[in-house]
């Protein structure tokens, strides 16, 4: 169980972990068969009517206005059990705040407007990169009275399941970008299949490339960089929270499995190399937990520093869910390794939520460069 | 300064130089032709690799998860017409008898393309082992005979080993966890044979697999005096496949459930039992089992290391392809300190791996499975006396009861303790040090390459997938922990108790 369990928390824990029981369990290895199996439409759908997609829209622009706190107790929660649809919703928070962060929190209102069908409201986002640090966006060029991009992005999430994309792309040759929406289903813009990754398989992603597609520019130009920014802290928070959920959930398989099991006459929970590994699990899961409770502290308060700090737990306690997901695997042996547990999406998908917002090497070298007088000799 | 008696004396305190230097003495023993040969299986790898297992490996794992019931026969068949069924069968059963230890460095290369694909050749050696190690040179003749006859025909014959079951993992790799186990597969004395009943799972290339050697007791009370191993043959009345085990990777190599249900083994397949044993040696059955254990897994234990080299390398390699092209901040990483850093951290753990798994490979040479045939005036008459010697002279003694009752007593009877406890040490080392190297590898490589890491086209990730399983089969890196501080550290420990917490 979460430590975000106050009063107004609650509510949303509990509403996510019986969504997650009754929509999630038992049904994780058929879910993560896409895109060699069915995709669960019908689950995203009945996140939609639970209002799970539009947590962070406030409610004048048409949301639920949950709050992020609110979506870290409730990704945290539905992590515990599958963290694709988590991959979903987080993708979906993200845009939003990106759009509502470039001042365009009207246009993210009319994409997602009450009674939209679940497909037309989803906008797309390559989450897995930091522009900044991405060499390879897409350009986008004034033409006639619109821009138009060229180009190639990878990993655009759920960019197979609606036709609205948010697309960072620079418009100059600096390192500066700016946000585009993008119609997917418009013109000059051709979409792969599915990509056959790592993990999080049932949270799809697709590579597009655009020859002229048309764009609408978010927000100012060049302004991506600080808009992305803005909203950092809190997806970081969000990202914790995700993989908060995945320890948790590798710690409570771990454990039932290891009272159940026998190996030398005895539940493997009674030898000490197997207590030792599952104490361990169960520190990483507790400082996981606390870490998504004080990140949300952190960004309620706003204290000189926070966004380092934030930052900070997201990479520590996913370095930690690699560690502990391998361990997990480990202490059910043979049968962690197979799809019929869960422990085996966990080793992947945590590789996969460590990688939201950009690779682990730049965000850690992001940390120090971004301090100016370092930043200034480090061209 | 020290007189000989002296260094001896010193030397053989703990930890003894004889368990922890076994490169140095042998070195000097080892035939100077192995090199060449060892040359020669890496270059066959390589060849392999870029003919076969590099444009194969994505492109068969993606097969594997659109049809979950895929099974390789194509690859089998490749792997069969480049002969690698028979590199590592001895000459005196009728194979190309290359050195045991270059089947390491040939795993390592073809794991650096594929550790599924590399599976589909190891484990077969993995059943060799089994099959040999018992000394029952008859059925061991009989079975690889019609591996060699595969091979020139066209059609392959690949064993497999058949000893986890559904309660017992870790149980069956120790005799000391043996008798405490929940073993269930039984074989019940009949007239001319066996009985079989019983179920075993996760056992690699078990559904395309000729023969398997398979283990089970006559009292499940008492597992460990009453272990009895068969050769029995795909397709024999009452042995069935259950389905496909559903891997997260190595997905090229299929793990099977196999049932047997009122399964007829005649004696002719039985490989080894109480009964047998009695015939050659003096020590109880469970000692034995215990010896005959650590027999195969100290010779295949190094070849698990060799595998999660091989996927360390397969992650160095991909991770140094990425970092020369992929520019990120304006400038190639592989022009930037911390990538090349980093790379020389995973090209590190490449060589520590390789290294532990040469070491564990020195201890058998030396002390092992395979130290007659190392011996140099036998590694010379191995190599140099014709093939038709050993069809028309040597094999027709391969069925005489003799020749399995001296093997038998020189496997079990005249091998030291001390020696067999330095091989199994050394093999357990290999295989948790060269495994745990490979998901460090691995974790690098996906950590580096960000979001081009997480796609499978390019590779890193299926990296990632195989090599977890190298820290589970052949004995989970802690029992292989455990194994490890058994022979190689508490002989120095008289108080200590392992496996009685």
């Amino acid at each position: 169980m979460s430590i975000l369990n106050s009063d107004d928390l609650k509510p949303f824990a509990d509403l996510a972990r019986s969504f997650a029981a009754r929509e999630l369990a038992g049904k994780v290895a058929e879910h993560d068969r896409y895109p060699f199996g069915r995709f669960y439409e019908e689950v995203l759908a009945k996140l939609h009517d639970v209002g799970f997609l539009n947590a962070v829209l406030p409610i004048e622009l048409g949301g639920t206005d949950f709050g992020i706190e609110a979506l870290c107790a409730i990704l945290e929660n539905i992590s515990e059990v599958d963290a694709s649809p988590a991959g979903i919703i987080y993708t979906q928070a993200l845009s939003q705040k990106i759009l509502m962060a470039a001042g365009a929190g009207k246009l993210a209102a009319s994409l997602s407007k009450a009674g939209t069908a679940m497909k037309t409201i989803l906008i797309a986002f390559p989450v897995y990169i930091d522009p900044a640090s991405t060499d390879t966006l897409p350009t986008a060029q004034i033409t006639g009275g619109g821009y138009t991009l060229a180009g190639r992005i990878e990993l655009l999430v759920p960019g197979n399941l609606t036709p609205h994309a948010v697309i960072p792309a620079r418009t100059g040759r600096g390192p500066d970008y700016s946000f585009f929406l993008v119609d997917l289903d418009g013109k000059g813009v051709e979409i792969s299949d599915p990509v056959f990754s790592l993990g999080l398989h049932a949270c799809p992603a697709v590579d597009v490339t655009f020859g002229g597609a048309g764009a609408q520019l978010v927000g100012e130009e060049n302004a991506g960089a600080a808009y992305f920014a803005q909203v950092l802290p809190q997806m970081s928070a969000v990202a914790t929270a995700i993989i908060s959920g995945i320890l948790r959930g590798t710690y409570c398989e771990a454990l039932a499995y290891a009272q159940k099991r026998e190996q030398g006459g005895r539940p493997i929970v009674q030898w000490s190399e197997v207590t030792m590994m599952l104490a361990n699990l169960s520190i990483k899961a507790d400082v996981a937990a606390m870490c998504v409770c004080q990140s949300c502290r952190e960004l309620r308060q706003k204290q000189n520093g926070y966004e380092s700090r934030i930052s900070a737990a997201t990479l520590h306690i996913a370095e930690l869910a690699c560690e502990a997901t391998t361990d997990g695997i480990q202490i059910l042996g043979g049968y962690g390794y197979m799809k019929d547990y869960g422990q085996e999406k966990r080793y992947r998908d945590a590789r996969m939520v460590q990688a939201l917002l950009g690779s682990v090497p730049m965000k850690k070298l992001a940390r120090i460069r971004c301090i100016p007088e370092v930043g200034t000799n480090t061209a | 300064m020290l007189s000989r008696s002296e260094v001896a004396s010193v030397l053989s305190g703990f930890p003894k130089f004889e368990d922890s230097c076994i490169g140095l003495p042998y070195g000097p023993r080892m035939p100077g032709h192995m090199v060449k040969e060892t040359r020669k299986a890496i270059a066959i790898a390589r060849k392999f690799n870029e003919k076969v297992a590099r444009p194969l490996a994505l492109k068969l794992d993606r097969r594997t998860h659109e049809d979950p019931d895929f099974l390789p026969w194509d690859l089998i068949d490749e792997a069969n017409r480049w002969g690698f069924y028979t590199m590592w069968i001895p000459k005196i059963f009728g194979g190309q008898g290359y050195n045991m230890p270059s089947s390491s460095f040939f795993l390592e290369e073809v794991a650096s393309a594929c550790a599924g694909i590399a599976n589909v050749i190891g484990v077969h050696y993995l059943a060799v082992a089994g099959l040999v190690a018992s000394g029952n040179a008859r059925i061991s003749k009989r079975v690889l005979r019609e591996v060699i006859d595969g091979e020139k025909s066209g059609k392959p014959c690949l064993l497999a080993l058949a000893t986890t079951e559904p309660g017992a993992g870790t149980d069956v790799e120790e005799v000391e966890l043996l008798d405490k186990g929940r073993v269930t597969c039984t074989a019940r004395r009949v007239e001319g044979g066996y009985i079989v009943n019983g179920t075993k799972v996760f056992i690699s290339m078990g559904h395309v697999s000729t023969w398997t050697v398979l283990s089970a007791y006559e009292d499940v009370r008492r597992p460990s005096e009453t272990n009895i191993g068969f050769a029995v043959k795909t397709g024999a009345k009452g042995f069935s496949f259950g389905g496909h085990e559903n891997k997260m990777g190595q997905r090229a190599c299929p793990a099977s459930v196999l049932i047997f249900e009122d399964c007829f083994i005649p004696d002719d397949q039985v490989i080894m039992s109480a009964a047998l044993v009695k015939k050659y040696s003096g020590q109880p059955n469970r000692d034995v089992s215990q010896r005959y254990i650590d027999y195969v897994v100290s010779a295949t234990r190094p070849g698990v290391c060799a595998f999660g080299t091989g996927v360390a390398r397969g992650a160095f390699e991909t991770a140094l392809q990425y970092a020369a092209v992929t520019k990120v901040n304006g400038s190639l990483l592989i022009n930037q300190e911390w990538a090349q850093c980093l790379l020389a951290e995973m090209y590190k753990n490449v060589l520590l791996g390789r290294l532990a798994y040469t070491e564990a490979n020195n201890a058998n040479s030396l002390r092992g499975l395979y130290r007659i045939l190392q011996i140099k005036p036998v590694y010379q008459y191995l190599r140099f006396m014709p093939r038709i010697w050993f069809d028309k002279v040597i094999s027709p003694f391969l069925d005489l009861g003799l020749t399995s009752r001296v093997m038998g007593k020189l496997y079990f009877d005249h091998a030291k303790p001390a020696d067999q406890r330095c091989c199994s040490g050394w093999a357990s080392v290999a295989k948790y040090a060269g495994t745990d190297l490979g998901v460090k590898n691995c974790q690098m490589a996906i950590e580096l390459m960000g979001h081009r890491g997480l796609r499978q086209d390019a590779g890193a990730e299926k990296l990632l997938r195989d090599i977890k399983l190298l820290q589970i089969y052949e004995g989970t890196n802690q029992l292989n922990r455990l194994n490890a501080f058994k022979c190689l550290i508490a002989p120095a420990v008289p108080q200590v108790k392992v496996f009685e917490e």
